[in-house]
């Protein structure tokens, strides 16, 4: 069990709405270990993405356990929690959530500034992300400057570049066309070739076909957990 | 985040709403502008009164025996009256006190208010209202008088009552190019002719008053052209300003042994010196002092309540940057700091806008009116840290509102 980087157990997380509570997950239980590439799938309303802001740290559930490394994240404190989502946590947005009026340098270079990392070290490191996700000649450009797939990258070379256990994304191809689509996944194949942990929500069957492991939620509660075909190969 | 970090963040944030910015600052600007004005020109003043007004007016080292005071302020209608059943200053009270003073360097006789104004006039050309002085001749060492041209009244002048004359610098180069050239002309004051002994050097412009427009005349020549005047006041000049205030003791001594006073019986005469003047406009600013920063700390206020304002709009505005920023792993304090930098820089900005728009407004103030300014470093440090101040004070909230948002939350936020 050494290198299961995330286990949950029992996680539900409430929304309470006036009179109405919505119950967006109901006692999942989940385990995840290195280097695993984990597609997370289920009908809309089912909890994905309340799971996935559980797992980034970025919502605290109701109740249940959450481990992350061996720590376990709801008893951290506020600052604690910050340094996990900076060291720990790479998200990728659907909506990509990119600072509009910085460069895509300065936007990749963000975690490490949260990191307290120089600055000559910082731009050397933003670099080699960007370079990492194919944007090596775009880094002075603006999000309004690049084209929807190329703001993706972009986003993911910001959740790479502070080398995070753990690669979380939420429909990362939401917003974008199937060939973009298309190139962003073979983006997310290579960042878990070269042995990064990935775990992504996505509606679409063949997008999920690039995973090893589909785990499809419904109502708040794991549904099915398997290994598919290439999971072997 | 280190502080240049949240430094270039700050300033960019601002740079990017520049109009919002700079009217958001307005408030700020005009309080600490006003400051540095208002200031600046109290302390032009002072340093002008201290320095020339005093000097100018009385002569430096300086007192006079008078029958009224010197009227700063209102008197009361009893303080009139009584000042008006005062004897008449005459020369035996100039006696009196020169010889209670025989260090004084000079003791002089000279016409008091209302002093007359006269045409003078040489040939075709004429000088309007010049004030006429009748004085004795240490009048002219009371009042440091140099001569650019010729000499200064002497006694027999006085005694022979000549009609002879000094002119300000001004007046004599009005009539003549050549101030030099007035010494032995004839010019005509009042309708008589009067010889020009002497012309006195330029005094330069107080307050924007010329100190060179006048002409003296011999005391004697003086009675005889306008009659006795009720002011008559003698003036006193000691060689340094310590002998001031005893000479002045030995002068009321004098006085009150020349007008047979009684001991109890209160003085018929007044011995002043520039002090009443000065300590007229030290009150005066004093009054300044304690309103301005009433005035200021008003418009700091406002300008920090806008401050806050809109730093709230403007943590509403960027829930979503926040919420990113915490879901990169920005902590509390990195969001809480960089809100109060922006709030701090913001403000500051406001400052030395503020100093810069007063330093240039008391600048344009001394050129084109006669107010003079004097910008002090003080001013301009309380100014900037008013500003910086006020950042703080009015940054504290928004930036911990904006630190206390929840991640999720914030990234939800439309
Ligand atoms: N902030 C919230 N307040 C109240 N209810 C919420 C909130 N966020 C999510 N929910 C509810 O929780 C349930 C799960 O939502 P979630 O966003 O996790 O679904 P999802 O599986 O990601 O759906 P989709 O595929 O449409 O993105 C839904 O019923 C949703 O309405
Ligand atoms: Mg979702």
């Amino acid at each position: 069990m050494s290198d299961g980087i995330i286990r949950i157990r029992d996680l539900a997380r409430r929304y309470v709405m006036g009179q109405e509570t919505v119950q967006a997950l109901r006692g999942v239980s989940l385990e995840i270990r290195r280097n695993e590439y984990v597609a997370i799938m289920g009908p809309s309303g089912s909890g994905k993405s309340t799971m996935m802001n559980v797992l980034g740290c970025l919502d605290t559930p109701t109740s249940g356990e959450y481990w992350l490394n061996g720590h376990e994240v709801s008893r951290l404190s506020d600052d604690a929690l910050a340094r996990v989502r900076n060291k720990e946590i790479g998200f990728v947005f659907q909506t990509f959530n990119l600072l509009p009026r910085a460069s895509a340098l300065s936007n990749v270079e963000l975690p490490l500034v949260y990191a307290g990392m120089r600055t000559r070290e910082r731009r050397e490191r933003a670099a080699a992300a960007l370079e990492r996700v194919g944007l090596a000649n775009r880094m002075d450009h603006r999000p309004n400057e690049l084209s929807g797939g190329q703001r993706q990258r972009v986003a993911i070379a910001r959740a790479l570049v502070n080398q995070p256990s753990i690669l979380l994304a939420d429909e990362p191809t939401g917003n974008l066309d199937s060939v973009t689509s298309e190139e962003i996944m073979r983006t997310f194949a290579e960042l878990h070739g070269q042995g990064q942990t990935v775990v992504m929500v996505t509606h679409e069957p063949d997008i999920a076909a690039h995973a090893a492991r589909v785990v499809v939620l419904r109502d708040g509660r794991v549904e099915s957990d398997r290994s598919t075909e290439r999971a072997a190969a | 985040m280190p502080l240049s970090e949240a430094l270039r963040l700050a300033l960019d944030a601002i740079w990017s709403s520049k109009l919002r910015s700079f009217f958001t600052l307005l408030g700020i600007i005009v309080s600490v502008a006003f400051l540095v004005v208002v200031v600046a020109l109290i302390q032009g003043m002072n340093a002008y009164v201290r320095e020339n007004l005093t000097g100018a007016v009385i002569g430096i080292n300086a007192f006079q025996v008078r029958r009224t005071p010197i009227s700063v302020g209102l008197l009361s209608d009893d303080e009139v009256r009584a000042i008006a059943k005062r004897p008449l200053i005459s020369a035996d009270d100039a006696a009196a006190v020169a010889a209670a003073l025989p260090g004084a360097r000079a003791v002089a006789l000279q016409s008091g208010w209302p002093t007359p104004v006269s045409d003078v006039s040489y040939r075709d050309r004429l000088v309007g209202d010049v004030p006429i002085f009748g004085v004795t001749p240490p009048y002219q060492i009371v009042q440091d008088y140099r001569f650019a041209a010729g000499d200064g009244l002497a006694d027999p002048d006085v005694r022979e009552r000549r009609y002879v004359t000094v002119l300000g610098y001004e007046v004599a180069s009005k009539l003549f190019d050549d101030p030099g050239a007035a010494v032995g002309k004839h010019v005509r004051i009042a309708g008589r002719e009067v010889t020009v002994k002497g012309v006195v050097a330029a005094k330069g412009r107080v307050l924007g008053q010329s100190f060179d427009g006048f002409a003296l005349v011999p005391f004697s020549t003086f009675e005889s052209m306008y009659g006795r005047r009720k002011t008559t006041v003698v003036s006193v000049k000691m060689a340094d300003a310590a002998e001031v205030a005893p000479a002045m003791d030995r002068a009321e001594e004098a006085m009150r042994v020349a007008h047979r006073l009684r001991p109890g019986e209160p003085d018929d005469f007044t011995v002043d010196k520039a002090d009443a003047l000065v300590a007229f406009w030290r009150d005066l600013t004093r009054v300044l002092f304690t309103a301005i920063p009433a005035v200021v700390c008003i418009g700091i206020v406002v300008g920090g309540i806008v401050i806050m304002n809109i730093m709230l709009m403007s943590v509403n505005e960027r829930t979503r940057e926040i919420g990113l920023r915490k879901s990169l792993g920005a902590r509390r304090s990195d969001i809480r700091r960089q809100f109060l930098i922006e709030s701090v820089v913001l403000a500051f900005l406001g400052g030395v806008i503020g100093v810069a728009g007063g330093w240039a407004f008391a600048g344009l103030m001394s050129v084109v009116t006669p107010l003079p300014a004097r910008i002090t470093a003080w001013s301009v440090g309380v100014a900037l840290a008013l500003g910086a101040g006020t950042g703080i004070v009015f940054g504290v909230y928004p930036a911990s509102r904006a630190a206390r948002l929840d991640p999720i939350t914030a990234l939800r936020a439309e």
